[in-house]
């Protein structure tokens, strides 16, 4: 009937062993669950075996993440408010002196764990130049525009502490970088643009 | 949307549909900067060797991984001997870390539902071994370690399919996927220190030959039911 005889009853495990495993699986489970699960998953560490681990700030990122794909949910639910909620959240940055052929040079320091947003209202079919450096710390970025049900993502990067290039927009709205300080320690980015545009937006 | 399309692959085709439909919707409301929850949403924002999150995280993928857990249970099925236990998990261990940590580093793109559809066939496989269908059909019984160090291999590749779509920073990338390696191992030893327990005490049970055949035939059919799955998710992504 099968491919395996019917085990001898003297080579399994006796009563009292499989009891005994039992009780070891229950205990290990919840030192699992209150040590290392929920450090990871909630950011929550009562223990602060977590912590020691490294778990915790998983989790703490995990929770942050799930809060902001919250909130876009809810922000982006209408379309037409995004674009409005930006123009009040925004503030304009004035015109720093032109270096070179830069237009514009914003310096912007953010702590560990900080996020800010910087983007440049632009018509469609525009280009923005732009070179950054980041010092103190290494900084993500996600370089990117949403408008109505329009979106574009131009480049992503983590960990880098400089960038430049430039992008032409397929669609007018606000184009810019999401970025955020993943080091431990705080970093200052020098951003300098050049292009078609109209304004530039910040968001924290 | 990679980690949303991800986890639409274990869903039955409907929800799938469901989620894709879901996904066209999410897509016209336009998320401000892109945000990939869960633990991919973690990988993706970390740099350099983070040595214990990745052992958790391999942990935590195999034993949320019912497909692998499944094929584990089929192969400890009848092995009551710790040291054929030992032998057999080690084979599949040894299966998947190779093709696991080859197809990470050299980033073979294999498409995730064909891979997954054989990782389903694979459960099918080792149930009808069990129940000595291929001893009956074939007239001898083709060798089991043989087989479970090759699907092995095939889970392997599944994994490394997982672990691409997670994009993994280069920085620090070797150390953390042979953590990562360690974590599934841990996570498949968790796991069968359970399924052990668990099947202790059904062999303890006069009735357990007589189970184990209709064990045997419901994990044929979860077997059947993950190849289609992957098979229909597959024939709607082409």
């Amino acid at each position: 009937m099968h491919n395996a005889p019917k085990p001898k009853p003297e080579d399994l495990p006796t009563r009292a062993q499989l009891r005994r495993s039992t009780l070891i699986a229950c205990i290990g489970a919840v030192a699992i669950g209150v040590m290392v699960y929920m450090p990871a998953e909630l950011g929550r560490d009562p223990t602060g075996v977590g912590t020691f681990l490294g778990l915790t700030e998983m989790g703490l990122i995990k929770q942050q993440l799930a809060e902001e794909a919250e909130a876009d949910a809810l922000l982006h639910g209408g379309d037409d408010q995004s674009s409005l909620m930006n123009d009040i959240l925004g503030l304009f940055v004035s015109q720093a002196h032109a270096q070179e052929a830069w237009q514009d040079e914003i310096t912007f320091t953010l702590a560990p764990g900080a996020s800010t947003e910087i983007k440049a209202t632009m018509e469609e079919g525009a280009t923005l130049f732009y070179a950054w450096s980041a010092e103190g710390g290494r900084i993500n970025f996600d370089l990117h525009a949403h408008a109505g049900d329009r979106n574009v993502t131009y480049e992503k990067g983590r960990g880098q502490t400089s960038g430049e290039g430039s992008f032409v927009t397929p669609f007018a709205g606000d184009h810019g970088w999401f970025w955020r300080n993943r080091d431990s320690a705080a970093a200052t980015v020098t951003l300098r643009l050049r292009g078609d545009y109209s304004a530039i937006v910040r968001a924290d | 949307m990679k980690t949303l399309t991800g986890g639409a692959r274990r869903m039955p085709l409907r929800l799938a549909l469901a989620a894709c439909a879901s996904v066209i919707l999410m897509a016209g409301a336009a998320l401000a900067h892109d945000v990939t929850p869960g633990d991919a949403g973690y990988i993706q924002e970390i740099w350099g060797v983070h040595i214990i999150p990745f052992i958790y995280l391999g942990a935590k993928h195999m034993i949320t991984g019912y497909d692998h857990i499944l094929f584990l249970l089929g192969v400890v099925f009848f092995l009551y001997r710790m040291k054929d236990v030992a032998i057999y998990v080690s084979l599949f261990a040894l299966g998947h870390s190779v093709t696991m940590l080859l197809g990470v580093w050299f980033g073979w793109g294999i498409n995730a539902y064909i891979i997954d559809a054989i990782i389903g066939l694979s459960v099918v496989y080792k149930a009808l071994d069990n129940l000595g269908a291929f001893q009956k059909w074939l007239g001898f019984q083709p060798d089991t370690k043989a087989a479970t160090l090759i699907f092995g291999l095939f889970h392997g590749t599944g994994l490394a399919s997982k672990i691409l779509e997670y994009q993994i920073s280069e920085d620090g990338l070797l150390a953390n996927l042979l953590a990562f390696n360690v974590g599934v191992e841990v996570g498949q030893l968790l796991a069968l220190f359970v399924i052990l327990i668990v099947m202790g005490y059904w062999r303890r049970s006069p009735d357990f030959l007589r189970q184990a055949t209709y064990a045997n035939l419901i994990m044929v059919a979860l077997g059947v039911l993950l190849t289609w799955q992957q098979v229909a998710g597959y024939l709607g992504s082409v």
